[in-house]
């Protein structure tokens, strides 16, 4: 996986400073092919690998075959120097880290992607020139090896600062990758030792406690009530029973294996969950090992915004090496020597190539992407931070990032009444009747039968927040009892627990006796709450309104429709019942034996029902709004149950109110489901088993015909090809996900999203992004900033790519008509790594011109980054402009000093000749060569201001591509006049500051030419906004098309 | 799973540049339609012509502010930098004695240089002025008043003076002229008042020996302040640049000698470091006999 990531880092560099790499390109294309290639082959290995469920029998095998097997002991272990030879060919018990690019390769990888290609080859050029002339003339200007080297120089420097950026936010993603070393309990030469997890070795017999984590895969050989949290692995949220007993075929299934890096519970039913083991899978060769190399061999996709940016390289890269290519020819077709060509060559590449922009690109998604991270999206990897934007379909689980990740009562019956209780994050408001005595009852059952506790030590901690030993059904009834009753601890202190029965899934009850509260009444008090029809089978009466009335068969039929409705919710539900034991049959003195059960258990009254769902997070509905809206499916891919998945999505709105499935039409119509037109449901859900028997084909059909998309009972492998079904669709699919089992949908997806709560750390390490909150809804502020960064950086891109024309007409004007050179190559490097940056930066800031949430999300073929009305108008029209405008300030120096524009025509050779040193100008003057060159410097720091001042122009009419300015807010982005000040600042300097420094061809220019430049300024700035009044004037019109970039 | 590209054939490629050239269905020829192209086209015949037309507009005001007989500013022009001729490729003045070739073109040019500075033709446009002064022609309200020039006669440089010369400037002899001028610069009055000369010299102290001795015209290198100052080409329509010819006597044949001539003037430093022309220059003399 890190892999992975270094490769699109690599374009993202490549994206930071690479020039000339168009025809290096194919090379890596190429490449990039074979080695996709070579990953598809060793993934689909893999892949049956993992269908195959691994060619593990160790769970059907006895003891005495799997000591036989592993050349062990179950009493005694191995010997230690058995386990030493194991260790020697097995290699240590640890997971091999995913193999990493060496740094330096990153750093040499900076130095030659994108641009960087063209500036290498000017530097190489340069110092050829000099080294002709060097031959041929030994005193030659050393100008040509400075112009290389400081060419190197910015190579070099803007891939330390892409190497730096990268590194940085590497630094982020380790901090994933930190584990505390793990120490295992093994029988060794009949010893008990603790040793690291690392040599543990295939055949050792270790003991694993409660709360540890599963040192290995594990044949179960004894256990003590040890149940596992495989959710990470299968995505079962239910802690699952371990025992020694060969229960199931598939040894995914089966009781008696443990896998690698699962946790065993400390569950709060038996007194502390151990169970001793013989390890049968180390290292590499766990399940949760063969998932980890699945996930790293998942092909990795470039991201839309590499894809963009190396789209807009190629354009950059083709024109400058195109015109270049084209000038040299016409440059020596004119006669002009080939050195010379060849320098022109050097300056129309500097000219062409924006060096500056792939690293504002840079800075501008590290900006964004700290934003999202104060937003609670944690990025990884900068792309992503578009991806998100450019996201059309969001693959969600649903527990924890749609829901809350706790149950929670939802619904009561009583009294032939059903209450809606609130499920909210803080259940504060709950509005449904308490004043009838039946829920005094059922508040006594709910407190009284119920074995969770809230951990001490948390009198500070709100209810709902508070940690709590037991299981979740009892956790939820612990919460909505101490809120709707207050203290739930001193009540039952008061009804003293004489004895109980825990649950069990046998019995399907729980049940337990107490003393009550009034001393008055010396009678037991029995409650039990289970499974609700098993608890009806024992109950003879009913308590409606605090009286008992005898269970007749209507008022049956009322709970089955109570039941039935609150199931079809989704719900889990669960029946309570209750019964005095008479004082005369029970005195206080009575011992009860939950062995002999000399207590009834039937004909007991029954008091209520109370269900609980994993309620959906209250943001969440809107997020779904959100997306729907911004033309985002949401599909929920769940392992949980069709039902309590379609509920779920129903009450966030991925099933919206009024869209009904296949099954609820024929419901609706009571017709069989075969005869409901495909095409009136909107909305499907499928589970895992009917997607199991679809083909691909069958597959692409659902995930194109249905806005509204529930997958249900899923499996992990499931999940990957559900990803890839939308990735055929053509969309850029964001999966969510928190399991080890995960990590490859994760690592598929165009932008993996894991949770940062729940998740764990091979999803975190797998995916581009991480949530902080676990909370859908900050993906949905994740897409907006991703959508803003797509809109900005498409200024940024227009901004800096129009005075790349402003910059290159100098030198095809200098070719060809001969004027003495407006503009100097380090003077170009000035304005593209001086007074351009923070400018371009600062459109990063600007506000978004429209509701981006209200329009589709980009294709991501259609939409692209740099498109031709961009291309065109920043090139042809503005750019054009611009370079119009620095020509006359140049004009106007050089008229002013003396040299008219027609006595300029064709001077260039003479004008550069040092041996002419009386070069006569419009009147008569005669001038030496290094006068000359001095005006020549004047003219290029005029040219310079000229660009400078249009380029402030340029700026303010980038901070919007449709609306008016002046709808925009001319004020409202402040870094944009800070980008100004900052442009005018260095500018300045440049030629005030830095005027006498010869080496940078700066010169202290007249304060009156910086002002030569603005009528053209103005042109510009009005220019745009009549394209823009037209633009939302005729939308769809020809000028629309041409016009909008 | 990755979508593998499908590769193209060449006959599709073929296609669909052909249907990108004309696409019958749509009536496009190169992705636009006729009208298409005829608003393109439109659309930049105004755009670009309205483009032209303002900044010719702004062309036009800025050329406004210059005039069209004395520049704007001067400030580059502090210091006139010093030039030889005959005006050769890299400043170095070589001479086979034996190779006629060699220094024929050098005659060939300097004949032309020094045409006009016949004394006929001096004689006929120019005036006698007073040397020893600055020949100031005040406007007199009289605007843009045409300017008259000093006399500077080809008498005056005696033996380079080439006229009636068998040895064409000493060429022939390998004792070559080399002649000195002074950059123009409008409105300069070179030396401050006080009389000012050219002085040549080796550059180095080889050079220097190797220099052997030389005669200056007009004696002493004197440039006299009458020539100054100069009003432009416009005004000073026959204005006759001042002249110091010097005559190398005998030089170290076969032996590059690098000589300077500077001026000494009290307004005209010669110590730029930058400038390496700024009243002075430069250049080789090779004098090759067999």
């Amino acid at each position: 996986m890190r892999q992975k990531r270094s490769e699109i880092y690599s374009v993202e560099l490549s994206g930071t400073k690479d020039i000339v790499r168009t025809d290096q390109g194919d090379d890596k294309e190429k490449y990039r092919g074979l080695k996709n290639n070579c990953l598809e082959r060793k993934k689909k290995n893999q892949e049956e690998d993992f269908q195959k469920e691994l060619q593990l029998d160790d769970h059907k095998l006895n003891n005495r075959e799997l000591e036989k097997k592993y050349g062990t002991n179950i009493i005694m272990g191995l010997s230690s120097t058995r386990a030493a030879e194991l260790l020697a060919r097995d290699g240590p018990n640890s997971l091999t880290p995913p193999k990493q690019t060496p740094e330096i390769v990153k750093f040499l990888k900076q130095m030659v992607g994108g641009f960087s290609i063209l500036l290498w080859v000017g530097a190489f050029l340069c110092w050829i020139a000099y080294g002709i002339q060097y031959s041929s003339d030994k005193s030659a200007s050393l100008n040509n090896v400075y112009l290389g080297s400081v060419l190197v120089l910015v190579v070099i420097l803007t891939g330390v600062f892409a190497y730096y950026q990268e590194a940085k936010s590497t630094n982020i993603m380790s901090s994933f990758n930190k584990m505390i070393p793990q120490q295992a309990l093994v029988i060794r030469d009949s010893e008990k030792k603790t040793i690291p997890a690392e040599q543990l070795v295939v055949g050792d017999i270790v003991e694993v406690k409660g709360g540890d984590q599963i040192p290995a895969d594990i044949r179960v050989l004894s256990s003590q009530g040890c149940r596992v949290d495989n959710s990470s692995l299968t995505g079962e949220s239910e802690p699952q029973p371990r025992s020694s007993e060969f229960t199931h075929e598939n040894p995914l299934e089966t009781k008696n294996i443990c896998f690698y890096s699962t946790t065993c519970l400390e569950a709060s039913t038996s007194p502390i969950g151990t169970v001793t083991g013989m390890v049968i899978n180390t290292g590499d060769r766990t399940i949760i090992g063969h998932i980890a190399s699945l996930a790293s061999g998942v092909g990795n996709e470039k991201t839309p915004i590499a894809i963009e940016i190396e789209h807009f390289v190629h354009i950059v890269a083709g024109v400058a090496v195109s015109i270049g290519i084209l000038f040299f020819i016409i440059a020596v077709s004119m006669k002009y020597r080939v050195l010379d060509s060849l320098i022109f060559l050097i300056g129309i590449i500097v000219a062409n190539v924006p060096e500056g922009l792939l690293g504002t690109v840079t800075v501008t998604l590290s900006l964004t992407a700290k934003r999202m991270a104060k937003k609670n999206c944690l990025v990884k990897n900068l792309e992503a931070v578009e991806t998100l934007g450019s996201t059309s379909i969001i693959c969600s689980d649903k527990t924890g990032t749609l829901t809350q990740n706790r149950m929670t009562v939802a619904h009561l019956w009583f009294d032939n009444q059903i209450f809606v209780a609130d499920t909210s994050e803080d259940h504060s408001n709950q509005v449904f009747d308490q004043s009838s005595s039946t829920w005094a009852s059922l508040s006594k059952i709910i407190t009284l039968c119920n074995r969770a506790e809230f951990k001490p030590g948390q009198e500070n901690v709100p209810i709902m927040k508070k940690a709590v030993i037991g299981d979740a059904s009892e956790t939820a009834l612990l919460k909505f009892s101490e809120v709707l009753l207050g203290d739930v601890m001193e009540i039952r202190k008061r009804n003293r627990k004489v004895v109980e029965i825990p649950f069990n899934s046998t019995n399907k009850f729980q049940l337990s006796i107490h003393e009550t509260d009034d001393p008055h009444d010396k009678r037991f008090l029995m409650v039990m709450k289970g499974a609700p029809e098993r608890i009806l089978e024992k109950c003879s009466t009913i308590m409606i309104n605090g009286e008992e009335h005898p269970l007749d068969k209507s008022t049956a039929k009322t709970f089955h429709t109570a039941y039935m409705e609150l199931g079809g919710l989704g719900e889990r539900v669960l029946g309570f019942c209750h019964l005095y034991l008479p004082a005369d049959e029970f005195p206080e003195t009575y011992s009860f034996d939950i062995d002999a059960m000399n207590f009834p258990t039937s004909n007991l009254c029954f008091v209520g029902l109370l269900s609980m769902i994993d309620p959906p997070r209250s943001t969440v509905p809107d997020a779904v709004t959100k997306c729907r809206s911004a033309g985002i499916k949401v599909i929920m891919v769940t392992g949980d149950h069709p039902i309590t998945a379609k509920a779920i999505a129903k009450s966030v709105g991925i099933i919206s109110a009024n869209s009904e499935t296949v099954e609820d039409i024929a419901h609706r119509l009571n017709i069989p489901v075969e005869q409901v037109n495909q095409r009136d449901a909107k909305a499907a859900i499928v589970t895992g088993m009917e997607l199991k028997d679809m083909s691909l084909e069958q597959l692409d059909e659902i995930l194109a015909n249905y806005q509204e998309i529930v997958f249900a009972r899923t499996s992990p492998q499931q999940k990957l090809i559900i990803v890839e079904g939308c990735q055929r669709q053509d969309a850029v699919v964001a999966v969510t996900g928190d399991g080890v089992n995960d990590s490859p949908a994760l690592k598929k997806a165009d932008i993996g999203i894991a949770m940062g709560i729940a998740g764990s750390d091979a999803a975190k390490n797998a995916a581009d992004m991480v949530l902080l909150d676990d909370n859908f809804a900050s993906i949905v502020t994740g897409v907006e900033e991703g959508r803003l960064i797509f809109d900005n950086l498409k200024k940024t891109i227009a901004y800096t790519l129009t005075k790349n024309i402003a910059e290159l007409c100098p030198f095809l004007i200098y070719i060809i008509a001969g004027l003495p050179l407006p503009i100097g190559t380090i003077t170009i490097l000035f304005i593209d790594l001086g007074t351009d940056i923070i400018p371009s930066i600062a459109l990063a800031y600007e506000k978004a011109e429209s509701d981006i949430m209200n329009r589709k999300p980009r294709h991501k073929k259609k939409d692209r980054l740099v498109n031709k009305p961009l291309a065109v108008y920043s090139y042809l029209h503005i750019g054009l402009m611009q370079a119009l405008g620095a020509f006359l300030v140049y004009f106007t120096v050089y008229a002013q000093e003396g040299f008219l524009p027609h006595t300029l025509i064709n001077l260039r050779v003479e004008w550069e000749n040092d041996n002419v040193n009386d070069l006569e100008d419009h009147y008569g003057q005669e001038w030496t060569r290094y006068q000359r060159e001095y005006l020549e410097w004047t003219g290029y720091t005029a040219f310079f201001v000229g660009i400078l001042v249009q380029q402030i122009a340029d700026l303010i009419i980038r901070k919007t591509r449709r609306n008016s300015i002046f709808q925009q807010g001319l004020f409202r982005n402040k870094v944009i006049w800070v980008g100004i000040a900052s442009q005018i600042i260095i500018g300045l300097i440049l030629s005030y500051g830095l005027g006498s420094v010869t080496a940078l061809n700066f010169t202290m220019l007249r304060a009156q030419y910086w002002f030569v430049a603005v009528p053209h300024a103005i042109l510009i700035w009005v220019y745009d906004e009549v394209r823009k009044l037209f633009i939302r004037l005729y939308p769809g019109s020809w000028w629309d098309k041409n016009m909008y970039y | 799973m990755v979508i593998q590209k499908e590769k193209k054939s060449c006959g599709q490629v073929v296609e669909e540049w052909k249907e990108f050239v004309w696409n019958p269905r749509t009536h496009q020829f190169m992705g636009r339609t006729g009208t298409s192209w005829a608003f393109i086209l439109l659309f930049y015949l105004v755009f670009y012509g309205f483009l032209t037309a303002m900044f010719s507009l702004t062309m036009w005001v800025m050329l406004q502010t210059v005039s069209d007989h004395t520049p704007k500013y001067q400030d580059r022009l502090a210091t006139p930098g010093l030039m030889i001729r005959p005006k050769t490729e890299n400043l170095d003045v070589i001479v086979n004695v034996s190779d006629t070739e060699s220094w024929d073109q050098h005659v060939q040019k300097l004949n032309k240089f020094l045409e006009p500075y016949n004394d006929s033709i001096q004689a006929q446009k120019n005036d006698v002025c007073r040397p020893g002064r600055y020949y100031e022609q005040p406007d007199n309200g009289v605007l843009n008043y045409p300017k008259r020039a000093c006399q500077f006669n080809r008498t005056q440089l005696g033996i380079c003076s080439g006229i009636g010369d068998p040895t064409h400037y000493g060429y022939s002899t390998g004792q070559p002229c080399v002649f000195i001028k002074m950059n123009r610069v409008i409105n300069f009055y070179a030396g401050a008042n006080q009389s000012m000369n050219v002085t040549c010299a080796g550059k180095r102290d080889e050079d220097a020996e190797n220099l052997g001795h030389f005669v200056m015209f007009p004696s002493n290198g004197n440039i006299d302040l009458m020539y100054f100052p100069y009003y432009g080409k416009k005004f000073h329509v026959n204005y006759t640049q001042p002249l110091v010819a010097v005559k190398f006597l005998n030089v170290t044949p076969n032996v590059e000698v690098n000589v300077e001539c500077r001026i000494n003037a009290a307004n005209i430093a010669t110590d730029d470091e930058r400038d390496k022309f700024a009243g002075r220059v430069a250049f080789k003399l090779r004098i090759n006999k067999t």
